[in-house]
Order: C-alpha cells, then sequence, then structure tokens
C-alpha cells in the first residue's frame, strides 16, 4: 500500500484551536454544574446559573452549535459526577438548559441593540420557566407549582442580569488582549 | 460593569412588570381562609386538611409514584416526615405553614400546597427534589 492510504488528515491550526476553547469551557461549565449542584438551595430548582453562563460564552465566542453542545455536554457528564443522570433532575436539567440555550441564540441574532446583560436575562428566565413547565406537565402534574413561580422569576432576573454582565467582561479580556 | 443597554432596560422593566403582575394575580387567586394544606398525587387532590392551631397532629399516607410519602400536619404547619426518593429534600425541608409555601415530591409525584386566606409569602421556603 502507499504512504498515503496511511496518511491521516491533519485538522487545521483554528479547527484545534476552537476544539480546544470548546473543550476547556464544557470542562468550566461541568465544574460549575458540580458546585451549583452542592450549593445550599434558595428555593425549588433554583440556580445562581453560572453554568448557563458558560453556554453564553460558547455562544459568543465558538457560535451557536457550540452552545447547545455544550448546554448538553455538562448536563450529561454533570450528572455522571453528581449521580442524577437519568433522573428527574437530570430531565429537568437537560430540557431547561436547551430551551435557554436556544432563547439565548435566538435573542443573540434576532433581537437588535440588545447586549449580553439582555440575553443572559432573557436565557435565565427561559430556563426558569421552561423547569416548572417540565416538572408540571411530566412529574406533578398540577398548575399548583406556578405559585411558586413570580419570587423565583424574580431571582432569575437579578441573576441572569449578573451573570450576563460577567459574561461580557470575559468575552471582553479573552477577545481583546 | 453592571450597565446595559436601553435596550436591555426596556426589556427589564416589561420583564418586571410581567413577574408583578403575574404576583398579584396569584396572590388574588389563592383565596382566603384558614391556611389549608391541599395534598395532591399528580393532578389529583387527595386531601385537605386546615392547619391546626392547636395541638392535633394529622398523619396522612400520600401514595406516589415510587412509594408512599407520610405527610403530618401539626401546629407546625405541614411536613412530609418520610418519602420513598432517593435524596430526601421534601423531607430535610421541613414544616410549611404560611400561605403560598409548597413542598413537592418530584420523583413521587406529591405535591403539598397551603393556600388559604392572607398574603402569598415565604414561598422560597418550598422545596422541591
Amino acid at each position: 500500500m502507499s504512504d498515503s492510504a496511511y496518511s491521516i488528515p491533519r485538522p487545521s491550526l483554528a479547527d484545534l484551536e476552537t476544539k480546544t476553547r470548546w473543550l476547556t469551557l464544557l470542562m468550566l461549565a461541568i465544574g460549575l454544574h458540580v458546585f451549583e449542584a452542592v450549593l445550599p438551595s434558595l428555593g425549588p430548582w433554583f440556580k445562581p446559573g453560572l453554568a448557563n453562563l458558560v453556554t453564553l460564552l460558547a455562544m459568543v465566542m465558538i457560535g451557536p452549535r457550540a452552545a447547545f453542545s455544550l448546554a448538553i455536554g455538562r448536563v450529561v457528564i454533570g450528572g455522571f459526577f453528581i449521580g442524577t443522570l437519568f433522573t428527574p433532575t437530570f430531565i429537568i436539567s437537560l430540557s431547561a438548559g436547551l430551551v435557554s440555550a436556544l432563547v439565548m441564540v435566538l435573542a443573540w441574532q434576532r433581537l437588535p441593540g440588545i447586549s449580553l446583560i439582555g440575553v443572559s436575562l432573557l436565557g435565565a428566565l427561559a430556563h426558569m420557566l421552561a423547569q416548572f413547565w417540565v416538572v408540571e406537565t411530566l412529574f406533578i402534574h398540577q398548575p399548583a407549582i406556578y405559585y411558586m413561580l413570580p419570587p423565583l422569576l424574580l431571582l432569575s432576573t437579578v441573576t441572569g442580569w449578573i451573570n450576563g454582565a460577567l459574561a461580557r467582561y470575559i468575552v471582553a479580556r479573552l477577545t481583546h488582549e | 460593569m453592571l450597565a446595559g443597554t436601553m435596550a436591555d432596560y426596556i426589556l427589564l422593566a416589561i420583564v418586571l412588570a410581567g413577574i408583578i403582575a403575574s404576583w398579584f394575580a396569584i396572590h388574588a387567586s389563592i383565596g382566603g381562609g384558614v391556611p389549608t394544606a391541599y395534598i395532591y398525587h399528580d393532578s389529583v387532590l387527595v386531601a385537605t386538611y386546615p392547619l391546626p392551631g392547636d395541638d392535633r397532629v394529622i398523619h396522612f399516607d400520600a401514595d406516589g409514584e415510587i412509594g408512599t410519602s407520610e405527610i403530618i400536619i401539626d401546629r407546625s404547619g405541614a411536613r412530609i416526615a418520610r418519602s420513598p426518593c432517593p435524596t430526601q429534600h421534601c423531607v430535610l425541608s421541613g414544616a410549611h405553614r404560611h400561605i403560598g409555601d409548597m413542598i413537592a415530591c418530584v420523583p413521587n409525584h406529591i405535591l403539598v400546597s397551603i393556600r388559604g386566606a392572607g398574603e402569598m409569602h415565604n414561598t422560597f421556603d418550598a422545596v422541591a427534589e
């Protein structure tokens, strides 16, 4: 056989750099996912959304597909570490993470004048609403759970705004130095 | 660092208006009377108990998806005393007696909702898993 039959095409440096960046963000997201799981709970299904912040970074720095794959990857691999794989918690996290990523991508692409703060705010609200919808539809089947929603949405508004500001700061530091 | 664009502030105003409006709407729909524990399995209301103001203790076994949740209602409020779920967050959340409070055991599909007169406060006490 000729030498060319054994040759493996080498990826470009830019491709390797993108993959390395995505893997780095994935590791960070998994770490934050696990960290948030052990934090004292402020309320049902409420987390500060730090892991979601990494999804936002992936969307801006790599692209929408990277954001979706990172949202799935961190919930699946994080689920291995915290022992929630295929439990109701896993289903709720995965659905909410994907809905949040979708809303953030659409807001980033379609809403004029909005910054990462507004994108993050919408993502945080979408995450909370999706969690309640999944719990009501698949598990509790009782609309009374929505009574808890307004105060939790208020908290999500605060954390979404702060996370968006953090994301903007991180992106500015990473892309302009 | 926390300053947003004009579009961000418009979005924030719309979101806050929506949250406040829904909060008032929910507050109005919760109803009046003595604080009462409504116990649900899925969409089925399986029991209602007014929270006692005396020393009575009510035990109720709610059959769920993965077993039986033992619910105790007494002067301190309603609590899930025993649950077949793995992490026991619903048990660890303790007693709740304020209108608007909730205890949800997602794996067992059991919900305890406190409704009745007064304000919808302390909803952050609700714990689910």
